[in-house]
């Protein structure tokens, strides 16, 4: 049987095989310097996240320090104070990032 | 063409970050990926840009791969999305001459170039579905079986596709007075 493809070789890119060759190892290290620039924007906003979880905390201690002193109102308990700095805490040591709904909550207070 | 299996396990390993897996992909697909943007934008230079650019748009997408069994499918709409969107954002709708490709055809042995530029004329004419029949099968030497697969049609649809568009590219190359078989014993 006869074979009846049409000859395309005059438009196979790959007839040059070192340009062919160099085009594709240009791409694969391409794609994968992209993905390891993604990988390390990942990470730095983690860290960010960290850190200002950790400043967050700070205030809350800093606000719950003021109003250690006395108003006309009673004095909510120590442990009812202490709950958003403490959950706060909890998320930057666990290297967790909280919804913002959780956020908000938890800081409603200052 | 890469069996579903191994193309399953090359996604799951360049999801996790494997070189060598990423390279596995682009060895497979890097060509049939230039010849499915040849069907829609008909210039071999933008063809290979834009088989390039769909692939990195795949790697950095990878993760919305949902069948990667079928990772040639999937490759092969973004590279048609991208061929088509470039086709917009230059106002072409067919093969025309321009500078580029004046260059491209004067850096080519003559033999080549006038055989080149009679492909892309007669594969002008085809419509882009044939023309990535017709490419894939005899220029990527796929079987009608694996077309079918990536192009998410009947092997019979395929067959007629290849069939259709063979005989209208000998209609307008054996009037340009072309050489365009080859002399084998082999039909895939």
């Amino acid at each position: 049987m006869k074979d009846e493809r049409i000859d395309f070789s005059a438009l196979d890119p790959a007839q040059d095989q070192i340009r062919w060759a160099r085009i594709a190892n240009a791409l694969v290290n391409q794609a994968i310097a992209e993905r390891n620039r993604s990988a390390v924007v990942g990470e730095q906003l983690l860290h960010w996240g960290r850190a200002v979880l950790l400043v967050a905390a700070g205030l809350c201690i800093v606000a719950w320090s003021a109003r250690l002193f006395p108003g006309s109102q009673p004095p909510p308990t120590l442990t009812q104070e202490m709950q958003p700095a403490l959950r706060l805490s909890s998320w930057a040591a666990n290297n967790q990032m909280p919804e913002p709904a959780d956020l908000f909550g938890t800081l409603r207070g200052y | 063409m890469l069996k579903p299996d191994v193309s399953a396990d090359l996604v799951d390993r360049v999801r996790r970050g494997e070189a060598e897996a990423y390279a596995g992909l682009v060895r497979a697909y890097l060509r049939p990926a230039y010849a499915v943007a040849l069907s829609v934008v008909g210039r071999p230079a933008d063809a290979e840009d834009i088989a390039q650019d769909a692939f990195l748009k795949a790697f950095a997408a990878i993760d919305t791969c949902h069948a990667p069994e079928h990772f040639g499918a999937w490759l092969f709409q973004i590279v048609r999305n991208r061929a088509r969107n470039f086709l917009e954002s230059r106002g072409l709708r067919e093969v025309v001459t321009d500078g580029r490709r004046v260059l491209e055809i004067v850096l080519m042995p003559p033999e080549s170039a006038g055989m080149r530029e009679a492909l892309l004329s007669a594969l002008a004419d085809l419509e882009v579905e044939d023309r990535q029949v017709v490419l894939l099968h005899d220029l990527e030497r796929w079987t009608h079986a694996e077309i079918a697969q990536a192009l998410a049609i009947s092997e019979v649809h395929s067959r007629q596709r290849l069939f259709r568009a063979r005989r209208a590219m000998r209609v307008k190359l054996d009037g340009q007075g072309s050489p365009h078989k080859n002399e084998g014993n082999h039909e895939g």
